[in-house]
């Protein structure tokens, strides 16, 4: 392979050059974009969870309380012992595990969403406290509340208050802003794990609808490995059975319904026609240019060129545009990349992860989580890409082997 | 083939399908002879240089070149001998056009194993012999006719060959520039003794050749 004539024919050849460059190029930049796309998707789902620190969340739907009054559980969350959480912890798998109790309470005058939760857990809801705006967040051992800075708006709550709750009293030690937080595990209260344990376990309303001991809860949240995020799911429904609600990026998924089926299947379909565009692209052009330069060829056997050196040299051009087409229609999807992610994607939150009683107003109207399409390219995807185009250009290289062995010596003399 | 004689072609026949285009033609040449192939079109006097050359197979007889039979030889095997052994010149002068003047009087050494300056300074030696050391850089449509037919005459002798086949190597050019080219062909085979056979149509400058061999309908006459 002799560089100079190589780089003559790319740089001279600037119409031929350029159509076989932007034609793999554009083949690349599809096939990299929707599989980015794709992706996207799939992360767009883990973010809900992942928000709160966890890729899986546990609950067991139950019976509806026969009174809506005092404290009691959701009818999308009842009790879950604490000897399956401590089974759960030991799943293969699972890296991590957050427990709380979320509970509705009807006092009188005031109806409360209340989360307990493990303050110091970095799995689960206490990942909220990040969000506290003013005051502090719960500190271990003190029976303390922080209450939702809408919530506290809305009812002139302020840090040093004091909450009344099922008969039990809570100094307000921090406010907290939620609203750009997940929309799974949100309350208008957070009081520790063991105060809302308590709480549940003294209720009449909790106990008749399921039995609570005080360490047990009515929402895990796991960490685990994503590759077993799947297995895991199906084993938590065997312990748990019918009545667990596992949920899982899948579940999110299947909420995004016909967008995300579209763009997983259409995925599949653009990536195939984009291979099959950018191989069609490669060896027309090459085919084609091995017809116009039959004469340029047979001037090449003439003066002593073997079949071989004439080959290398016609696979060294086919590879090297088919790089620069390759390198050139990454730099198209990163471009496409940066664009796409300015859009945002609705992720509907599954009813049963809502902590709001869908009897309230507004209570039972579907919620979402937004969020700007987490749209990159990762490497594996962009080595891919170019590893795809070399191939392409090996083998339209080598296809073309047999049309170059045809071109005689005597070409030379033919065309006279 | 007699010790003298550098090219012998025996009972040569080139049919394409039913047609045949040269009919048993037997023809030699020798060492630093130069010899003029005349006839009309179509008379086969080109398929006869292709067929003597190497550049084709004859679909019968044989043609010993410099001391080998290249009719029994692998494709390969002939295009490296004619890279050691021949040297071509074109009507229209067949130059690569993405390669500069240098570029392509060396051509036939670029898949040689030799370091590039080597190439190089060959190339450049054969330019300046040619009056085109100006010219070096130049791509072949920024040259003349017969500037360009200077530099075919150049890379046919990069690999100093005992033979030049020429297939009407003024046929492109004025009647000045023609007769500047073939000054320079005289001059490699009176002074260095390259032989050299030539395809023309042209009456003039096959009287200068020290033999001419006439075909008509595929046959020597």
């Amino acid at each position: 392979m002799n560089v100079s004539y190589l780089k003559g024919e790319l740089l001279h050849q600037k119409r031929r050059t350029l159509a076989s460059i932007v034609g793999l190029s554009i083949g690349v930049a599809l096939l990299v974009i929707t599989n980015a796309l794709s992706m996207a998707y799939y992360q767009a789902a883990r973010i809900p969870l992942k928000e709160i620190g966890a890729d899986i969340t546990v609950q067991r739907s139950g019976n509806v309380p026969k009174d809506l009054s005092g404290s009691v559980f959701p009818c999308s969350a009842v009790t879950i012992r604490d000897g399956d959480v401590r089974k759960i912890a030991a799943l293969p798998g699972v890296e991590g595990v957050g427990r709380a109790v979320l509970l509705w309470i009807f006092d009188p005058h005031q109806a409360w969403i209340v989360l307990g939760i493990e303050q110091t857990n970095t799995v689960g809801p206490a990942v909220l406290r990040n969000a506290v705006r003013q005051g502090r967040f719960l500190e271990q051992g003190k029976a303390e509340a922080i209450v939702e800075a809408a919530y506290a708006h809305k009812f002139g709550i302020k840090v040093g208050d004091t909450l009344s709750l099922a008969k039990r009293t809570y100094p307000v030690v921090g406010i907290l802003d939620a609203s750009k937080a997940a929309k799974i595990a949100i309350a208008n209260v957070y009081l520790p794990l063991s105060e809302a344990q308590g709480i549940a376990a003294s209720s009449n309303q909790v106990q008749d609808v399921s039995p609570f001991d005080p360490h047990d809860v009515n929402l895990l949240f796991i960490r685990a490995e994503s590759s077993k995020i799947p297995a895991l799911a199906a084993s938590l429904r065997t312990m748990l059975g019918k009545q667990a609600t596992i949920g899982t990026p899948d579940s999110f998924l299947k909420l995004l319904g016909s967008l995300f089926a579209l763009s997983d299947k259409f995925t599949v379909a653009a990536s195939l026609i984009a291979i099959i565009i950018a191989a069609l692209v490669a060896f027309k052009t090459m085919a084609g240019n091995i017809a116009e330069r039959a004469r340029e060829i047979g001037v090449l056997k003439a003066v002593g060129w073997t079949g071989g050196n004439v080959m290398s040299q016609i696979m060294a051009e086919s590879v090297v545009q088919s790089l620069m087409g390759g390198v050139l229609g990454l730099a198209v999807a990163y471009v496409g990349a940066f664009f796409l992610s300015f859009m945002t994607v609705n992720i509907p939150i599954p009813w049963e992860m809502s902590p709001v009683p869908h009897f309230l107003p507004g209570g039972g109207d579907q919620i979402y989580k937004t969020l700007n399409l987490p749209v990159y390219i990762p490497w594996t995807l962009a080595a891919f890409a170019v590893l795809l185009s070399l191939i392409i250009g090996v083998l339209t290289g080598s296809l073309l082997t047999r049309a170059i062995s045809r071109i005689k010596p005597s070409e030379v003399l033919r065309h006279e | 083939m007699n010790k003298a004689d550098i090219l012998t072609g025996k009972g040569l026949r080139k049919k394409y399908g039913d047609l045949e285009v040269v009919k048993g033609v037997s023809v030699s040449i020798a060492a630093g002879e130069f010899v003029c192939l005349t006839g009309k079109s179509g008379s086969g006097k080109t398929t006869l240089l292709s067929l003597l050359s190497g550049l084709e197979y004859p679909t019968d007889g044989s043609v010993l070149l410099d001391g080998k039979d290249i009719t029994i030889a692998s494709e390969d095997e002939l295009a490296l001998f004619r890279r050691d052994h021949v040297g071509f010149i074109f009507q229209s002068f067949n130059l690569i056009p993405t390669l500069n003047a240098w570029e392509n009087v060396a051509l036939p050494l670029f898949p040689v194993k030799m370091p590039g300056d080597e190439k190089r300074k060959k190339a450049t030696e054969l330019l300046a012999r040619m009056e085109l050391t100006e010219r070096m850089d130049h791509l072949p449509s920024a040259l003349s006719g017969g500037e360009k037919q200077r530099v075919a005459i150049a890379r046919a002798l990069v690999n100093h060959p005992r033979i030049l086949f020429a297939d009407e190597p003024t046929g492109n050019l004025d009647s000045a520039t023609g007769e500047n080219i073939m000054d320079i062909l005289k001059r490699l085979n009176k002074e260095e003794g390259v032989a050299i056979l030539m395809v023309t149509h042209d009456e003039d400058i096959a009287k200068t050749a020290d033999r001419v061999i006439r075909m008509r309908d595929g046959e020597i006459v």
